[in-house]
């Protein structure tokens, strides 16, 4: 499972080569921002690993849910949002379940992804999963095959969703655009194209 | 008859549609009808699409809720991944004012607000209610025991985890689903490291396959150790996950498992006397004859 960690990005990647800390390098407002995303309280981390020794991807890869932690407890900001392991995470919780302070390190990654995709660092799937529910409502759509399995068995060939009821879609749109997810999606996946 | 909406997701009805027929058939035979909730949308998926916007998540999760305060119903679903979107948004907008204020000034643009009226159950644990159902109920209407078969289970992550936010006790070695799955006739086995994730969330599948399905070959191969006739679940994402990912595997790690991988529900169905046609098992990527065979 050995390979190169990069997000193929030239730029990016001389932002990251200097991997030194310096105390300006820290941003307390941070922490702040990841505490209340995940509605977690980050700061109380003690450093123990319980996380990482829970954690399902911590064995094939470099990363290192402790480290997230840390990064967030220290205000590395930029340490931690352009570390390609960030997306690693299956989200399943099992260290959640196992932390002896009673913390969430999932949601302190989910936070720390929301605050990735707010300087546009995401990759490029997550952004598709927008666009499919912007126009269908499904983050995983149906297909032809499928229709004529349904009929097979005796269901309509499009199930009773957004599938059935397109007039539901603009409503998903409204919620979306709201918060100009799509927008940005579309952006940054054009300019990842260029 | 118990009444509910049936959230359907997206891979159960859009991939395994299967899943869908079944539940449908094997709940009215143990007391729940199921409902559709016309024009629900993706949960949202929580891995891919709350990892990043919240807020987001919270909004389209209480519009498919509203959906189904409308009917005046409570929700049941048959995906872990739903569950984890539809039952924890609804159980956060409950009880948190600022966050629910702010998906209401959202909703307000769709013309519809979160009330907070109604409960969110995954279809498993109905059936493992003894107030609704319980094992008995569903041993009772088994008419084709699974005699002979061996099946391990899988619980997947997010019905269960974080568990100081669910409530199904232990998440370390649980064992209420062997029950329903011994209901059966069948016999539920044992294998090292049960509960962990199968590799598919969190988007980490459509990020980084090889890694995703390095998670999903260390299960296998702990199954494969107890020798079992098939896997089951109750997250069709998890399905994708050992079914499509098993052929994804051989291609990439060149490691061959066979291993059938059906949903609770669509074994359910299988041990009350539906057809593999009936269920749509064709449309699995691993062939599930070799467990067929032995029950047929």
């Amino acid at each position: 499972m050995a390979k190169v960690k990069d997000y193929g990005n030239a730029e990016l990647e001389e932002k990251l080569r200097d991997t030194a800390y310096y105390a300006d390098d820290a941003n307390p407002q941070f922490l702040e921002d990841v505490k209340k995303i995940s509605r977690t309280a980050a700061n109380m981390c003690f450093q123990c690993g319980t996380c990482t020794g829970s954690c399902p991807s911590a064995p094939r890869s470099s990363y290192r849910i402790r480290l997230f932690m840390r990064k967030g407890v220290l205000g590395l900001e930029k340490e931690a949002l352009y570390d390609p392991d960030l997306w690693l995470c299956t989200t399943c919780y099992s260290c959640t379940d196992r932390c002896p302070r009673d913390l969430a390190p999932t949601d302190v990654i989910m936070a720390m992804r929301n605050l990735a995709f707010k300087i546009d660092i995401v990759p490029r799937n997550f952004l598709k999963t927008v666009q499919l529910i912007y126009t269908t409502g499904h983050g995983v759509p149906n297909n032809d095959v499928n229709r004529a399995a349904r009929e097979k068995l005796g269901l309509p060939a499009d199930p009773p969703t957004t599938h059935s009821h397109p007039e539901f879609i603009p409503g998903i749109q409204k919620i979306m655009d709201f918060y100009k997810m799509k927008e940005n999606a579309d952006r940054i996946l054009a300019e990842g194209e260029q | 008859m118990r009444q509910y909406a049936f959230f359907l997701g997206c891979i159960a009805p859009n991939r395994y549609p299967g899943c869908e027929a079944a539940a449908i058939k094997t709940s009215a035979k143990l007391g729940i009808e199921l409902l559709p909730l016309e024009g629900a949308g993706c949960c949202p998926a929580p891995g891919a699409f709350g990892a990043i916007d919240l807020k987001v998540w919270y909004a389209l999760a209480a519009r498919n809720l509203v959906l189904a305060e409308q009917m005046n119903m409570d929700i049941t679903l048959i995906c872990n991944g739903c569950y984890k979107s539809i039952w924890e948004v609804n159980h956060i907008l409950k009880h948190n004012d600022e966050l629910r204020d702010g998906v209401n000034e959202v909703l307000a643009e769709v013309d519809m607000e979160f009330k907070g009226s109604i409960d969110v159950w995954h279809l498993i644990e109905l059936y493992y209610d003894e107030k609704i159902c319980g094992v008995d109920k569903v041993r009772a209407s088994v008419t084709h025991p699974l005699t002979g078969t061996r099946i391990a289970p899988h619980y997947g992550c997010h019905l269960l985890k974080p568990k100081k936010e669910r409530h199904f006790g232990d998440t370390e070695n649980p064992m209420w689903f062997e029950e329903l799955i011994d209901a059966l006739g069948a016999e539920s086995v044992q294998y090292r490291n049960k509960m962990q994730c199968c590799g598919a969330g969190g988007g980490v599948r459509g990020y980084d396959l090889t890694h995703s399905l390095d998670i999903t070959n260390e299960k296998l191969l702990n199954i494969q150790e107890v020798g079992a006739d098939a896997l089951t679940e109750f997250c069709p994402f998890c399905q994708l996950q050992y079914d499509r990912g098993q052929v994804e595997i051989e291609e990439k790690f060149g490691q061959t498992y066979n291993l059938p991988v059906l949903h609770y529900n669509e074994l359910l169905g299988l041990a009350q006397g539906m057809t593999p046609q009936e269920l749509a098992l064709d449309l699995h990527a691993v062939d599930c004859k070799p467990f067929l065979e032995k029950i047929l």
